[in-house]
């Protein structure tokens, strides 16, 4: 199995609720101990995110476009955070999740430093690295209904530009979209295979200048008065 | 990348003293080499799990380098205890070949987690070793010259090997510098969020350029504090002077000037270790991570 997530540039409109969902799950979940916040309330609140979203422009004006991007975990096939980790906390399991064991972090920053997607946060206060479980403590809880055993990023996301499933099945949504769409994985020159997926946006129409918009109006015109002239 | 006190000072720290013990052993800084990897544990966020890290000798460059730290103290400690009592035969030449190799496993070691690092090109370079390998023996080497102008009958040989390894350190060291500069191996932001120039149709996004509109957190994070450290080229540029001049240059002056007297030859030592603690520093604050791509640096 190879778990992942596709995360679809077109749809999404930056609206962070994956973040805070995930942030909401995990706060209380077993798997990473609480995500601490650092002066919630205070002038410079900061804390433990697992999954970040950042706005980009691409593009020149008029031909630009803002891109909605957001970033946690891929689940690396070649993940160097857990070859790097001195301690054998970070280890990657058989269905492709990548996980810290809370217990055996000495927090030494190594497997932070060698991811290149910033996927990776030292938690401050237990002094232990934390990172996205693919939500490994909802997908497989039989308590849930079928349509709820999902990533709680991908059931918040409000215009369905997230989907989870397993890559290494070629007729899951998430192969299919992703063959048909031309999802592209981050920084394959780095070599880590990352397993997760972005959609790109779907290429925008030209834009038409004034003198364009005259010229096919007057066209259109004419088409559509030359028969009743001709008659 | 941020550059932390605790880090510098541990690798140069005991960079010199095992490029010291490797000298000693072959022809003792046990305190050198104590200090820099205590200084290593003061990193840790959650020391109490450190015994854990001997266990993915395998895998892991750091658990290597803790793994031979850990076997270099009481083999070398050994090793001093037979010098200073002048006593042995052919257990203290096995004690000296071991030492020497262990102070060189460390080195390489502490050398390969910086340069494993795939995500920090100013890092994963082979320059990388060989500048960590020629700076610890080229500190430890002015050290040795100041004990043996103090004790030895002959310094002579000992400013000689001196000489030679600050020689190549010093090459190794602009080699480097003169290998981050080149910019073809640089990521750019535009290749970190999947911006290919040209690209029509599914696959990657087309466009030429891309830039940061939001970073999307209101203060700084984890990420922002770990790999945002910035430092203007020109700070770069004198900071690289001085480290030439006080690593390099004075030490060098003074070989040159050759007396064998342990005073002026501890102070040369002594100005060398403060110019490798600012290279050191420069190590650090010159490396991009590929995540500051992601926070709307141009490039790498
Ligand atoms: S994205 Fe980063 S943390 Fe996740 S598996 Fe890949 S390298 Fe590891
Ligand atoms: S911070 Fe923890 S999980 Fe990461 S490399 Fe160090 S010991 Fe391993």
């Amino acid at each position: 199995m190879k778990l992942g997530l596709v995360i679809d540039l077109d749809t999404c409109v930056g609206c962070h609720a994956c973040a805070t969902a995930c942030k909401e799950w995990n706060a209380s979940s077993k798997v990473n101990g609480a995500l601490s916040d650092y002066e919630p309330f205070g002038a410079e609140p900061s804390g433990v995110w697992f999954n970040r979203v950042r706005h980009y422009e691409v593009g020149d004006y008029p031909e630009n476009k803002t891109i909605n991007f957001p970033v946690c975990c891929m689940h690396c096939a070649d993940a160097d955070c857990v070859t790097v980790c001195p301690t054998g906390a970070s280890y990657k399991r058989d269905d492709g999740i990548v996980l810290v064991d809370q217990d055996k972090c000495m927090g030494c920053n190594l497997c932070a430093w060698a991811c290149p997607y910033g996927a990776r946060e030292l938690d401050q206060v237990p002094g232990t690295m934390k990172k996205c479980t693919l939500c490994v403590d909802r997908i497989y809880d039989e308590m849930l209904a079928p349509e709820d055993r999902q990533p709680a990023c991908v059931l918040a996301c409000p215009t369905h530009a997230r989907m989870f499933g397993d890559f290494d099945d070629p007729q899951s949504e998430v192969s299919r979209v992703t063959a048909e769409r031309g999802g592209f994985g981050l920084l394959p020159e780095l070599g880590y295979a990352p397993v997760s997926r972005y959609l790109p946006p779907r290429q925008p129409q030209p834009v038409i200048d004034a003198d364009d918009a005259r010229a096919l109006l007057e066209r259109g015109l004419a088409s559509l008065a030359s028969p009743v002239i001709r008659r | 990348m941020k550059p932390a006190v605790s880090i510098i000072f541990s690798t140069v720290s005991s960079g010199a003293g095992l490029g010291l013990l490797a000298l000693v052993a072959l022809c003792d800084t046990f305190v050198l080499v104590a200090a820099g990897l205590a200084s290593s544990v003061l990193h840790l966020a959650n020391p109490k799990n450190a015994w854990r890290s001997f266990s993915r000798f395998k895998s892991s460059w750091l658990s290597r380098e803790a793994v031979f730290a850990a076997a270099l103290f009481p083999v070398s400690g050994l090793y001093i205890v037979l010098v200073i009592q002048s006593k042995g035969g052919a257990s203290r030449i096995l004690l000296a070949v071991l030492t020497c190799a262990l102070a060189w496993a460390v080195l390489i070691c502490t050398a390969m987690i910086y340069a494993s690092l795939k995500p920090i090109r100013q890092w994963h370079t082979r320059w990388t070793p060989v500048n960590y390998v020629l700076l610890g023996h080229w500190s430890g080497a002015l050290l040795l010259w100041a004990i043996a102008c103090a004790y030895a009958a002959r310094s002579g040989p000992f400013l000689f090997v001196a000489g030679v390894f600050g020689l190549a350190a010093l090459a190794a060291k602009l080699a480097y510098w003169h290998a981050i500069e080149d910019s073809t191996q640089a990521l750019t932001l535009e290749r970190a969020i999947g911006v290919r120039e040209g690209a029509r149709g599914p696959g990657p996004i087309s466009a030429a350029h891309a830039r940061l509109l939001d970073v999307g957190h209101s203060h700084g994070t984890f990420l922002t504090s770990e790999f945002g450290f910035r430092l203007a080229r020109r700070h770069a540029r004198g900071l690289r002077g001085v480290a030439l001049a006080l690593g390099f240059g004075l030490p060098l002056a003074w070989l040159v000037v050759g007396v064998p007297r342990w005073q002026p030859a501890l102070a040369a030592a002594v100005c060398c270790i403060m110019g490798l603690l600012v290279e050191r520093w420069l190590f650090f604050a010159e490396a991009k991570h590929t995540v500051r791509l992601y926070h709307g640096d141009p490039r790498t």
